[in-house]
């Protein structure tokens, strides 16, 4: 197992050198001036040389690569254009919101989802079943800003219930964890449904029945453990959602977390910012994938790394 | 059998806890940072850049640094210029030479005291390469300024200290709104040694003390009980970053901030149901189409004025901007001197505007195209408003919508035929809306994006610099407005008119024209919120 994490450790650097040169590509190729970000609406010409000057964008581009790859390299991200703070400690002020906003979304999608799941397999067609579909439907089709917003309108400004956005204690987690959460919610519960149907009728559901299990244990136990296998490489490949997906819910709850953070400085046209924030969140989603294929092996006992 | 079912999957446990969780939560209200039990509450749309003055290019840091920092100068909300940190200055004939008095007995937050010499530091400071700030230009007048800035000076030869209660600036040239540029944010005073997180933790002489910033979320200030000013009558204001408008909208109708301006869907429901509590004023922003000047058929007078003749602006107004604005006739607001109120606007008339194209040899039309902001959807309807109107003279016109960095990029650099965009005052004169829109020397990053270049406007525009006499000057600036209108390097839409919602419990809170003219010193909360 240790090999396996460290061998998978080594092969995720091509990866990330990988994001890093397209990123950088890319943000060179699309068109608009940090520097005109930098300088507002009115500026004149003398100073925008001086500070493309000053921040060697008039070099050519494999020279710039070299570098930020450099201070990546030494673990310096850089400085934003527009703050002139350094990028890492913004990303570290930001992350862990970010990650309690994911984590409180993930958890309510794993509850719900397979819960919803297993009650839809457990008979097919019935009313729970047809029920649930209907939830999962409803909550893919669903953009994520509109359920925002109606959830705002709803607890906050109708029922006063909870505050509309910002940051705080659970009262302000708990609709933009929904919010994020609605899709994974629907995602979960029709891929539960789908693997438990498949074993349900498998041999050893049977034997387990037949051996005078009770229900509760045939289900929890034998069946839902297996159909977990495919649910875990899903979330493993969600977390991804998650972290794009809070681009959207945390701008609309006002959430300080790392997606507010990556729109602005895309906005802003500032390179460092972005450039640190993709390879940051690179990083957490190739972390997340090992995570789930160490998690696949505890799940499953026949899947074995060598 | 929904007991039994309720037994068989332990996991419904799971679920029942959340639910509670949720429950609780809803019960546990109003904590975390983003409360406030009393005090002002205002909001910004994205984080500020920094607290320092040095790097205030934008409309939040600007906004904050206002509230912590005080100029020689300052702006009231209606555009007024007023005594700050100078309570009197004196000009020679020419407007020239500058001497600023300090105010007595002023001190900074930590309890020095204010000297001259903090003054002439923190305008080097801005000046300093080293400091990286981006807005150099309202010191540039500054005799020695540009140098520096360059490096090629070792010091500002326009500045000089005399002793610790007057500074005196020599600028390059006569320059009779010199002390309008120093009320801007970048001109504020700041201690004569910062430390280096100065953006984070500042420390100035205005109305309000910092006390919090956390990035993204909120920043905080308590009331500066030693305010020359007069101290602020609310202990506390607290600024929340709220980037969706719609959420603005939901916060306040929740009673969780002071004021909010008015979502443009919104207009007609809040005009209807809360009149009592709506505020509006004529901003000094004018929306408009520059027509780039030096572009195919737009190079011709006839065509820009056909174009303004062609588009049925009061309708646009009317309809797609819910009223919110004010007709343009001209691109000095209304509220300003040297706008001239008599002056008639381009009448909607498209046998006009016909004629016209024929007499420019384009009986038959030409294609356009039309940029917009992705971002903003009000100016894209518009936009959509003048392409089907423009199509009735044969005049094909194609959307492009980009984020607003590539459409600024676009603008500048003179690829767009016509854009849709506003123009935000710096400060309130009418200089702000001729010398950087229609001067040669502003083309393009300079503001100037219809590429209109005239050299009888070019010196019309220096002159009045120059001119001391007010009502000389406004009568220039009248005399420039209308020579530009006849060019018709816009198409000219309208000034927008602010529409702002106050909360019932808030009082003494006023819209300001400029962005640097709200200082929250005499708003107070009344009923208990």
């Amino acid at each position: 197992m240790l090999q396996l994490v460290a061998s998978r450790l080594l092969a995720t650097i091509p990866t990330l050198f990988g994001v890093l040169v397209v990123a950088f590509l890319l943000l060179n190729v699309v068109p608009g001036d940090p520097v005109a970000e930098m300088v507002g609406e009115r500026a004149d010409s003398a100073t925008i040389a001086r500070l493309r000057a000053e921040l060697h964008l008039d070099e050519p581009v494999p020279v710039q690569f070299g570098h930020y790859l450099w201070g990546v390299v030494r673990g310096d991200l850089g400085r934003s254009y527009i703050t002139q703070r350094p990028v890492l400690g913004d990303l570290a002020e930001r992350f862990p919101k970010t990650l309690q906003l994911a984590g409180a979304a993930m958890l309510l999608a794993v509850t719900c989802g397979i819960t919803l799941g297993v009650l839809a397999a457990i008979r097919p067609g019935g009313w729970i079943d047809r029920f649930s579909m209907l939830i999962a439907y409803v909550g893919v089709s669903f953009p994520v800003y509109w359920v925002g917003l109606l959830l705002i309108l709803l607890f906050a400004v109708a029922l006063r219930w909870l505050p509309p956005s910002g940051y705080g204690g659970i009262a302000f987690l708990v609709l933009p964890a929904l919010t994020l959460g609605t899709r994974s919610i629907a995602f979960l519960a029709r891929m539960t449904r789908g693997a438990m149907l498949d074993i349900l009728p498998s041999d050893f559901v049977r034997t387990a029945r037949a051996k005078g299990l009770g229900e509760r244990r045939v289900i929890g136990r034998h069946a839902l453990r297996n159909a977990l296998l495919p649910i875990i490489t899903v979330l493993g490949l969600d977390v991804g959602n998650y972290l794009t997906g809070s681009i959207l819910t945390e701008t609309i709850f006002s959430w300080p977390g790392v997606g507010r953070y990556v729109l602005l400085a895309i906005q802003k046209r500032d390179l460092p910012a972005v450039q640190g924030s993709i390879l940051f969140l690179s990083v957490i989603f190739v972390l997340v994938n090992l995570l789930a294929d160490v998690l696949y092996a505890k799940a499953d006992p026949r899947v074995a790394y060598d | 059998m929904l007991r039994h079912l309720l037994r068989t999957v332990n996991l419904f446990d799971t679920a029942k806890s959340v639910l509670f969780l949720c429950f609780l939560a809803a019960c546990h209200r109003q904590t975390g940072g983003a409360d406030q039990a009393r005090g002002l509450v205002y909001y910004e749309t994205y984080d500020p850049r920094s607290l320092d003055p040095a790097l205030s290019t934008d409309v939040p840091t600007g906004e904050m640094v206002t509230l912590l920092f005080d100029g020689l100068t300052r702006f009231d909300p209606d555009g007024g210029l007023l005594p700050g940190l100078s309570d009197r200055w004196t000009t020679d004939r020419k407007g020239q030479r500058y001497v600023f008095h300090l105010r007595p007995g002023v001190s900074f937050h930590d309890g020095r005291p204010l000297v001259a010499g903090d003054v002439e530091r923190s305008l080097v400071r801005v000046l300093n390469p080293a400091t990286h700030g981006g807005r150099v230009w309202p010191l540039l007048p500054i005799a020695g300024a540009g140098d520096f800035a360059d490096g090629r000076a070792r010091d500002v030869r326009g500045i000089e200290v005399i002793g610790d209660t007057a500074i005196a600036f020599t600028l390059t040239e006569p320059l009779a709104i010199f002390p309008k540029f120093l009320a801007m944010p970048v001109a504020s005073v700041v201690p004569s040694s910062v430390t280096p997180d100065f953006g984070q933790r500042p420390v100035g002489t205005g109305p309000w003390r910092f006390v919090a910033w956390e990035h993204d979320d909120y920043l905080r200030f308590a009331r500066n009980p030693n305010y020359w000013g007069g101290a602020p009558l609310s202990e506390s204001l607290t600024v929340r970053i709220i980037p969706e408008a719609l959420t603005r909208a939901a916060e306040f109708l929740s009673g969780r901030i002071s004021v909010v301006e008015v979502p443009f869907g919104e207009t007609k429901k809040w005009e209807q149901e809360h009149p009592d509590w709506l505020k509006r004023k004529p901003a000094l922003r004018p929306i408009y189409v520059p027509l780039n000047n030096r572009r195919g058929p737009l190079r011709d007078a006839r065509v820009r004025q056909a174009i303004n003749h062609a588009v049925n602006v009061p309708e646009i107004l009317r309809t797609v901007w819910n009223g919110r604005g004010a007709l343009a006739a001209g691109s000095i607001p209304p509220t300003l001197g040297g706008s001239d109120r008599a002056r008639r606007r381009y009448s909607y008339d498209t046998t006009e505007a016909r004629r016209l194209l024929r007499a420019a040899g384009y009986p038959n039309g030409f294609s356009l195209q039309l940029w917009r902001s992705g971002t903003n959807v009000e100016m894209g309807r518009v936009a959509q408003a003048i392409q089907s109107q423009l199509a009735v003279l044969g005049i094909q016109v194609e959307i492009v919508s980009r984020d607003a960095s590539s459409m600024r990029e676009a603008v500048r650099k003179g690829d767009t035929d016509m854009a849709i965009t506003d123009w935000w005052a710096d400060y309130p004169d009418a200089d702000n809306f001729l010398y950087p829109l229609f001067h040669s020397a502003s083309v393009g990053p300079g503001g100037n994006y219809a590429f209109y270049s005239d050299r009888v406007t070019d010196s019309l525009i220096m002159v009045a610099r120059r001119t001391v006499d007010q009502s000389a000057r406004e009568a220039l600036y009248a005399r420039i407005d209308q020579r530009v209108f006849d060019a018709a390097p816009w198409l000219y839409l309208w000034f927008a008119v602010d529409l702002w919602a106050e909360h019932p419990s808030v009082d003494g809170w006023d819209i300001s024209v400029i962005f640097n003219g709200q200082r929250w010193t005499k708003v107070r909360v009344t009923a208990g919120r």
